[in-house]
């Protein structure tokens, strides 16, 4: 149908070209129109009708004679004027013009309208001609009745279309996406930090031990007993032999320190904490040992080799 | 109170000693450090000592100089297949007027002074020699001439090559139990250790590098007091104790400690020893050594750090892991020293 209309308007076209006069020279090839079907428009449609000009070289489009948009009349807007430039093929300069129209005419029944012709010209730098894209002529149609038989008020408003759905499913799968990456995220940083499930994981014994001491040594402030101060060294002791992989003695360190050199930032700290296991363990004083390392330096210790673990300071 | 601090005035004294002694030795025997070290130990702890290595890598070196710096009647007798018991104790010869006379032999000869015995390749001595030998190490007494000879000062230091396994005699587990240590002796690593030895015209001549040495740093006679001291001095708590007995444990029953060493089946690798002797000269030797690092208590380190010397040789393993015998016990030992937790 469409297709039909078209090759109408064509040979419509054709021979409005043929009953125009034919400029001086040759330099206008040709003009041809390809136009939507020829009826059944209404109120409000676009219409677009589109060129096709053929120059000869080296004659040019000027677009300065390009009509603006704008009211034609009080039923018609040209909403839109785009010039396309195809180039030259052999001694063919090629234009294509697009033209889109509004109509506002409201018919009562079936009606003839014009789109008239416009004027356009070409120039080679010297010479200048005047060409014209042919105008174009179609049916319009009624929305309504012009007499109302249907019930109820007449003249009521249609009701409103529905909204379109608006296509969401790329969004959606963006934010499923990223929403996976987030957890993703959190579920490596609990990992690495040692949160709820991995707590137990292996590979983080300071985190464990630093529990183990809190545990232990519930209030710093208080003078700890000797089983629980005991426990505490212990399980600090568990996490450096866990780290190295043996059993870490205070001779060991310059060795545990160059295997680990994170922990180079804690190593006072460390020295002390094993002597003051030696005092406690092997010299059976706790009192010295807890002067050489006090509970709360202990817990302080505790978080800070845990978080040198991490990879933190 | 004041004979206590007397006591640790006098220790402390007796440590600066062993320091020096242990540099005047090392003046003539370059990268041995650990090996002096543990010698210096086993003297502290009054215990025998049989040195193992290859040839020429000083280990006679090393006891002479040792002899030299603690000074006393020194004597030596050379390992061969046809050495026998009696020719320790008495020397038969012609005197010079051609009559028959018997001397006493090299253990006699200096009497009950004697401090220091070497038994230069004990391995190519027979059996009989080594039973002497065992009751010389265990009770410092021999019989001979109808009377009991006793040697209250005597430290016997062994040495024997593990290179030539032809015309030797291994020694009875016996007499290796009454060793304190078995120091494997290796050639040093330093570099600069390595080419003073070899291009140090110093160290060509034995005899004259062991000049060098002052002779007589310690007391022989007064060191068996000092020994004493040191093990009353130097304390145990109950969580060394029982790291001790751990290791203990796990020696005899490694399988159970999760020790793996490598290519082996735990379960038949260790078939016995590791006898209460042995833990008790463990014990020592760790004691001594926290006296020279300068500590009144034992840590782990000195268990650990005598353990292979004391320990390795009176472990027993099955025969077929024999052969590979000193890699095995190594890991046996570094695996367990890695899976026993101390404190």
């Amino acid at each position: 149908m469409h297709a039909a209309a078209r090759s109408l308007a064509l040979i419509l076209a054709m021979a409005l070209l043929l009953l125009a006069p034919i400029p001086a020279g040759a330099q206008l090839r040709s003009v041809e129109l390809y136009a939507p079907r020829p009826f059944g428009h209404v109120i409000g449609d676009r219409l677009t009708l589109s060129a096709d000009i053929v120059l000869d070289v080296p004659f040019q489009l000027d677009p300065a004679s390009l009509p603006r948009a704008r009211p034609l009349n009080y039923w018609l807007e040209l909403t839109d004027v785009r010039l396309t430039d195809r180039g030259t093929s052999g001694d063919a300069q090629r234009y294509a013009l697009n033209l889109t129209y509004q109509i506002f005419y409201a018919p009562l029944e079936p009606k003839r309208l014009d789109i008239p012709p416009l004027q356009l010209l070409a120039t080679d730098g010297e010479r200048r001609v005047e060409f014209v894209v042919p105008g174009w002529s179609f049916l319009t149609s009624p929305l309504r009745e012009i007499v109302s038989t249907e019930q109820g008020a007449a003249m009521a408003l249609r009701p409103d279309a529905p909204p379109p759905p608006i296509p969401v499913s790329g969004t959606l799968r963006g934010l499923l996406f990223s929403l996976g990456c987030v957890l993703a995220a959190l579920v490596v940083l609990a990992w690495h930090v040692g949160w709820g499930p991995f707590a137990q994981r292996r590979g983080r014994p300071f985190a464990r031990a630093a529990r183990a001491v809190r545990a232990a040594l519930p209030s710093p402030k208080t003078a700890p007993s000797s089983p629980a101060y005991r426990q505490a060294l212990l399980s600090l002791h568990r996490a450096f032999d866990a780290t190295a992989g043996k059993g870490v003695f205070a001779e060991d360190l310059p060795g545990f320190f160059s295997a680990h050199p994170g922990f180079v930032l804690v190593e006072t700290e460390i020295r002390r904490l094993f002597a003051a296991s030696r005092r406690l363990f092997f010299g059976d004083d706790l009192v010295a040992a807890t002067q050489e390392l006090p509970p709360a330096e202990l817990i302080a210790l505790a978080g800070r080799l845990k978080a040198v673990e991490r990879g933190g300071r | 109170m004041r004979l206590a601090r007397e006591t640790d005035s006098i220790l402390s004294d007796w440590r600066d000693r062993a320091l020096r002694f242990e540099a005047e030795i090392g003046k003539s025997v370059l990268g041995q450090a650990r090996v002096i070290r543990l010698l210096t130990i086993a003297t502290f702890a009054r215990g025998h000592v049989l040195l193992e290595g290859d040839v020429g890598v000083g280990k006679t070196t090393i006891l002479r100089a040792l002899a030299r710096a603690i000074g006393g009647a020194f004597e030596r007798i050379e390992g061969t297949i046809d050495l026998m018991p009696a020719d320790l104790i008495y020397h038969a010869h012609l005197d010079e007027d051609g009559k028959p006379r018997i001397d006493p032999g090299p253990l006699l000869k200096q009497g009950e002074g004697l401090s220091v015995f070497f038994f230069n390749e004990i391995n190519r001595a027979r059996p009989q020699v080594h039973s002497l030998l065992l009751r010389l190490m265990a009770e410092r007494s021999v019989s001979a001439f109808n009377r009991e000879y006793h040697f209250p000062h005597v430290q016997v230091f062994a040495d024997r090559n593990r290179v030539e396994r032809e015309e030797t005699f291994e020694l009875p587990a016996a007499a290796r139990d009454r060793f304190l240590m078995e120091v494997q002796v290796a050639t040093p690593d330093g570099e600069e250790a390595r080419r003073s030895l070899v291009f140090d015209p110093r160290f060509h001549n034995v005899d004259s590098l062991l000049m060098n040495v002052e002779p007589g740093v310690l007391e022989p006679q007064a060191l068996e007091t000092v020994a004493r001291m040191i093990q009353i001095s130097v304390r145990a708590s109950p969580t060394l104790e029982a790291y001790v007995l751990a290791l203990w444990d796990a020696l005899r029953d490694p399988r159970d400690h999760g020790v793996v060493v490598e290519g082996v089946d735990m379960q038949r690798l260790v078939q016995g020893g590791a006898s209460p002797r042995g833990l008790s000269y463990l014990v020592r030797a760790a004691r001594v050594r926290a006296w020279l690092e300068g500590r009144d208590m034992i840590v782990p380190e000195d268990v650990r750090a005598v353990f292979p010397e004391v320990m390795a040789h009176r472990i027993f393993v099955d025969p077929v892991y024999e052969m590979r015998r000193e890699k095995l016990v190594g890991e046996l030992i570094a695996g367990i020293f890695a899976r026993v937790p101390a404190p």
